[in-house]
């Protein structure tokens, strides 16, 4: 597997695992008309089955933390993960409660850290430029 | 239907509204693309401005501060950590919740936000 299966666009779907809302609305913000990433061919899919890229936002739950492993496997290899946030980045404002698991990267391994409460549409572009270029340098390396 | 049309028509002629950020198309190769930028033979379409009083990453100035750790005790996403040795405090981006209480509270004015926002990275801190 390489990236040029991935046949330069790549599929995204959105995990929230508890986020405020925040950065699923700025995930779903890069997708309209003003900034646009499906002229990238980064395109939202309703199921981890057909996606190349997750994208997982909050601190990950009790209850969520199962459910993300789940579609961490149901995700075809080679995948992405993404933390889009800092509630998944570090748990954020959220960091001490009793009811997180989280951050992601302690669920599920995450490639790209977006850093923002909630990031701008361009800081998840920028993020999704980032995975583009780490999955090139990977091929390089082959 | 007359209407229409000319609204149609205006349409053709408008500026597209969308923000090219960071290029109009996916590139063959990011990293080759990427390279000629840092040899100035292409360049990113820069990102839609900030806004006025734009809550970026924040700027620390170590040589100002007093060591007071008022920050420390108003941050909420405990993104602010004080070093006792060196009585400095260390902040961490993909902590910080953007908030704003500790740019507030800080009697020397040390904190400031910038207008830095593109934070992506492959490992955070
Ligand atoms: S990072 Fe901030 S805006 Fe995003 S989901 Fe977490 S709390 Fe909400
Ligand atoms: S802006 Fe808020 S969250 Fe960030 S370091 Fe300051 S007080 Fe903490
Ligand atoms: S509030 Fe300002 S002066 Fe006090 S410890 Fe924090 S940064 Fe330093």
């Amino acid at each position: 597997m390489s990236i040029k299966d991935l046949n330069r666009s790549l599929w995204v779907f959105h995990v929230n695992t508890g986020s405020c809302n925040g950065c699923d609305i700025e995930i779903v913000a890069a997708l309209t008309p003003r900034y646009d990433a499906e002229r990238f061919g980064v395109k939202l899919v309703g199921t981890p089955r057909h996606a190349d890229v997750l994208l997982v936002t909050g601190p990950v739950t009790k209850d969520m933390k199962d459910k993300l492993k789940r579609v961490y496997d149901q995700t075809p290899d080679p995948k992405v993960v993404m933390s889009i946030g800092n509630c998944g980045n570090s748990g954020g404002c959220f960091y001490e409660s009793y009811n997180i698991d989280g951050p992601i990267d302690k669920v599920v391994p995450v490639d790209v850290y977006v850093a923002g409460c909630p990031p701008r549409p361009e800081a998840i572009i920028d993020g999704v430029v980032k995975a583009w270029k780490k999955l090139e340098d990977l091929e390089a390396k082959k | 239907m007359i209407t229409m049309q000319k609204e149609l028509f205006r349409q053709l002629f408008k500026r597209a509204f969308t923000n090219q950020f960071p290029a109009k198309h996916a590139p063959k190769s990011v990293n080759a693309l990427l390279e000629a930028v840092g040899k100035g033979k292409a360049k990113l379409n820069p990102p839609v401005p900030v806004p006025e009083n734009f809550r970026g990453k924040i700027a620390y100035d170590k040589n100002k501060c007093i060591g007071c750790q008022l920050c420390v005790k108003v941050c909420p996403a405990n993104a602010v950590v004080f070093k006792p040795k060196e009585k400095k405090i260390s902040y961490h981006t993909f902590r910080c919740t953007f908030c704003g209480e500790c740019v507030n509270v800080c009697p020397v004015k040390c904190l400031t936000f910038t207008d830095e926002f593109l934070l992506a990275d492959y490992k955070k801190d």
